[in-house]
């Protein structure tokens, strides 16, 4: 028997897709039974009474939890978000009812070992209910009381080897894309960039250093499934320079519509879209135009291509990314909040990703950058805010990098430069009495 | 309930302390056939809706069934995935991006069990728990934000109104019959913790209302000062008030006009809720994506100034989503995604082919950018 | 290099915790940039050292807002109990 009634959000439990009522319900009935013997070390109902007081919202329309900033473990300035009930007395399960936020494994791949040790862990001194995952990427362990904080902290790190992730103003958990764990797009190994960083910046991970929230995020190549270019104050995206390879056979099995060579890898397979045409799918859309196919054969004038994947989504088993591999690094990406969504703007076009060297041309960059950031940045200002506010020609001033066509889309469409002194021959400081010998009062 | 404890001690909290250890190392986690292919796999198709395979240069195959899962998940539930990981993936598994759960084996004929099972568990309410798809040119599952199971400032349900929408989308979900795919995306304020502006749709959660002022208890549980330099648009400052009973108390005034509904001050002061009934509801952006793919990445537009809150199924919102979709789904060549078809059409033509009502609201009027949006051309369709 | 005020580890810390004080009739909690004032000579990465230092020290300790964190000593303020924490 439930404790609450949940006449609505029982209506979330028809349809097809997984319903989360369910599970919830699912869940405070294993509580209550509690076959394994667990000494829950919270609430046995908390989650009798998440559902109680999720009821209410759906009654009310309005949310029922307050914020709580003083919550955390002991010298770590994020990886816990403090919430607590505002309806205490109808679900006290849920009073305090903490976040814990911790740190994914780079392309979320999990042995059950290691899940059942986290899930049999969250039963003992959580709630049992999670996020898998975050936003930003964590696995986010949702609602405990604030004495458990640090006993989840201390197993997680003495018995799991697992550390917590970021909040505030840190270092957000850096993520990424699968990379080529499995995908032949993938120009270079995400997942050891992604996991040599996160380590490197352990410090600006757990301890604010900055004047708001900073987010790393890896793709493996411009189809940019992890979003980075949408969402991260630095974005580091898969490309090449060298030539795509061409498998002129392959190519000619789609264009004879070879069943075993399916247009853009099998995903229109829902529809009958007519047989593959090579020039209307492939050539006829390449928003370059660099693209020919004559006498059964593809040629890519490269030098003019600008990889945006298009052809080589369309016929995986025929072209191939280039072989001289790297990455393009973005900066200022974020949501809109305050002044306006920003898109990742090209910083450098191509730098060498190099494990041998610790990423040395790569931990510059992201040093100079913070560099600037934590000195010139106001309170609550993004990346991306400060950019806007000093320049993009500050930001390559800070990080000594040359301007060049590729950093803009177009050139600026006012003269307005404000020149530096010692950009201008002479300088500024000058002779008026010079002057007025030729130029009369 | 008797606290059992780790061995910390509260006293002494740096004795025996761990700190900056980081993640698990991910090589830890890899099934096999992935270890043993990183970095050499040829080529990929996916052969059917929520089934992939993988082809290494070594001829070594992995196929990848793809389920939808909610990002909201008991660990009754992740027992039950470890269960399945079990019996046919030698105890691996994977999360995506988009809250979905992939189970990976090394042969062909392991598929068909795997599928099987996979498809056979349902929950007691009707609900699939591991329904397969989300490939392709379709519609996959939706990122998301906590909304009323666990955030402060949500202005509407974020677990609820996903799983309406991926109900009423479902057969997009399990078909791959799109021009290309379409991502939804959820957040529940326009904090956006979830980033949702750069989504073929996205469903974001609005409040109205400036917040209220508790003015008798403002002064004992929040330092002014916090509150006023919370104010992202300057709208709060501190003032002397008067209570109806005559007591003079220091609280803040807020200048209504100026605030954006963040909600910011309420984050740092509790005397300063903004949550409405009536004030808050859903605003629907659409024709964003991230995705270098023959355009740009573009930002979502608002194409819905707003729908109101209807718990617990949404309805209003749901037709609006679908009408949007199918829509698109009839306009739209093969391979062009959302925003490129509205901009090949036209904006204009986008809400007469979607059925959207164009209102005032949807003309930008927020700082300088506002400019570029508006049209200076005189080239536009009647 | 760091100034000598940074470098005399009480002598900083004694700096932050007067500067704290002095603050305390108003407000409670700080942005780290807030703290540069008291090193104007020093640069953002280590005065970010010393201050995280007195978090482990149980000098000072964090509050959070979830997208930002700003410090404060220990124990000040009227969190605590509006949270319903002791």
């Amino acid at each position: 028997m439930a404790k609450h009634e949940t006449p609505l959000l029982d209506e979330l439990e028809s349809g097809p897709w997984p319903s989360f009522v369910s599970d919830l319900k699912q869940q405070a009935e294993v509580r209550a039974k509690n076959e394994k013997g667990v000494e829950f070390q919270i609430p046995q109902d908390c989650v009798d009474d998440l559902l109680g007081v999720l009821e209410l919202s759906y009654k009310h329309g309005r949310t029922h939890w307050k914020h709580g900033g003083i919550v955390g473990v002991f010298g770590y300035g994020g990886g816990v978000i403090g919430r607590y009930c505002d309806q205490p007395k109808l679900f006290p399960g849920v009073e305090h009812f903490h976040t814990m936020r911790v740190n994914q494994p780079c392309g979320k791949y999990y042995s059950t070992e290691y899940l059942r040790k986290l899930t049999d862990l969250w039963d003992f001194r959580g709630s049992g209910v999670t996020n898998m995952h975050g936003a930003t990427g964590d696995i986010i362990l949702l609602g405990t009381t604030t004495p458990q904080l640090e006993e989840v902290f201390w197993t997680l790190t003495h018995d799991f080897n697992q550390d917590l992730g970021g909040s505030g103003s840190n270092l957000r958990t850096p993520a990424d894309c699968l990379g080529q764990s499995r995908c032949e797009y993938a120009c270079y190994d995400t997942s050891a960039l992604c996991h040599f960083l996160t380590n490197e910046y352990q410090d600006e991970l757990h301890r604010p250093a900055f004047p708001y929230k900073f987010k790393f995020k890896f793709d493996g190549c411009p189809n940019c499934c992890v979003a980075s270019i949408a969402r991260s104050d630095m974005s580091f995206i898969g490309t090449w320079k060298d030539d795509i390879r061409i498998d002129q056979d392959a190519v000619n099995k789609y264009v004879e519509n070879d069943p075993a060579y399916p247009a853009n890898a099998g995903a229109h397979k829902g529809k009958d879209w007519g047989p593959f045409d090579i020039e209307k799918e492939v050539t006829g859309l390449c928003p370059t135009g660099c693209m020919k196919f004559e006498n059964k054969k593809l040629t890519i004038d490269n030098a003019n291509c600008t990889r945006c994947m298009h052809c080589i989504n369309v016929m995986p088993r025929a072209l191939k990314v280039g072989k001289e591999t790297g990455l393009s690094i973005l900066c200022g990406a974020k949501a809109p909040i305050l002044d306006g969504a920003q898109m990742g703007s090209l910083l450098v076009p191509f730098i060498e990703v190099n494990p041998d060297n610790d990423y040395e041309e790569i931990t510059e960059v992201i040093e100079n950058v913070w560099d600037w950031w934590m000195e010139e940045g106001k309170n609550r200002e993004r990346l991306g805010e400060l950019i806007m506010r000093q320049g993009f020609q500050k930001l390559l001033e800070v990080t000594g990098i040359e301007a060049m066509p590729q950093h803009v889309a177009y050139p600026r469409t006012n003269p307005y430069i404000f020149w530096k002194e010692d950009e201008v021959t002479g300088g500024w400081e000058r002779d008026v009495e010079e002057y007025r010998k030729h130029h009369l009062r | 309930m008797a606290f059992i404890s780790t061995g910390y001690d509260p006293g002494k909290p740096m004795e025996n302390r761990i700190t900056d250890i980081g993640p698990r190392d991910y090589n830890e986690f890899y099934p096999p056939v992935i270890a043993n292919n990183k970095g050499k796999w040829s080529h990929h198709e996916i052969l059917e809706p929520g089934v992939l395979v993988h082809v290494g240069e070594s001829g070594d195959e992995v196929y990848t069934v793809r389920v939808g899962g909610c990002r909201l998940m008991s660990t009754s539930h992740i027992n039950e995935i470890c269960d399945i990981a079990d019996k046919h993936c030698d105890g691996y598994v994977r999360f995506t991006t988009r809250n979905n759960i992939e189970f990976m084996v090394d042969s062909k004929d392991k598929v068909e069990p795997l599928k099987n099972d996979l498809a056979s568990r349902k929950f007691p309410g009707g609900s699939l728990k591991f329904p397969i798809g989300g490939t392709g040119a379709g519609i996959t599952n939706i990122v998301h934000t906590q909304g009323w199971i666990h955030c402060h400032t949500p202005a509407t349900d974020a677990s609820g109104t996903v799983k309406v929408t991926m109900d009423a989308l479902f057969d997009d979900f399990q078909q791959m019959k799109m021009p290309a795919q379409l991502r939804v995306s959820m957040a529940c304020c326009l904090n956006m913790c979830g980033a949702v502006h750069c989504s073929d749709i996205a469903i974001l959660g609005y409040h109205r209302k400036p917040p209220m002022l508790d003015h008798e208890y403002l002064d004992k549980v929040c330092e002014i000062p916090l509150a006023v330099s919370a104010c992202p648009t300057a709208a709060i400052k501190p003032a002397k008030v008067t209570l109806p009973n005559g007591t003079e108390v220091k609280s803040v005034e807020v200048k209504s006009e100026r605030c954006m509904y963040c909600g910011n001050c309420y984050t740092m002061c509790p005397s300063m809720p903004l949550a409405d009934t009536e004030g808050d509801g859903i605003v629907l952006m659409a024709g964003g994506k991230v995705s270098n793919r023959i355009s740009d990445p573009k930002f979502s537009k608002v194409v819905v100034a707003f729908l109101p809150n209807e718990m617990p199924r949404w309805p209003s919102m749901t037709e609006a989503i679908k009408k949007i979709v199918n829509a698109y789904s009839n306009g739209a060549n093969k391979y062009e995604r959302l925003g490129d078809w509205a901009e090949r059409i036209g904006w204009e033509k986008f809400f007469s082919a979607c059925e959207l009502d164009f209102t005032h609201h949807l003309i930008d009027d927020f700082r300088q950018q506002a400019y570029m949006s508006w049209r200076q051309s005189t080239q536009f369709k009647f | 290099m760091s100034s000598d005020l940074l470098n005399d580890k009480e002598a900083a810390q004694k700096a932050v915790v007067d500067w704290l004080e002095k603050k305390a009739g108003s407000k409670t909690k700080f942005y780290i940039k807030d703290f540069y004032k008291i090193f104007p000579d020093d640069k953002p990465r280590e005065i970010k050292k010393v201050v995280n230092k007195m978090v482990e020290n149980e000098i000072l300790e964090f509050w959070s807002s979830g997208s930002t964190t700003m410090y404060g000593l220990k124990g000040a303020g009227i969190q605590h109990s509006s949270e319903g924490e002791e």
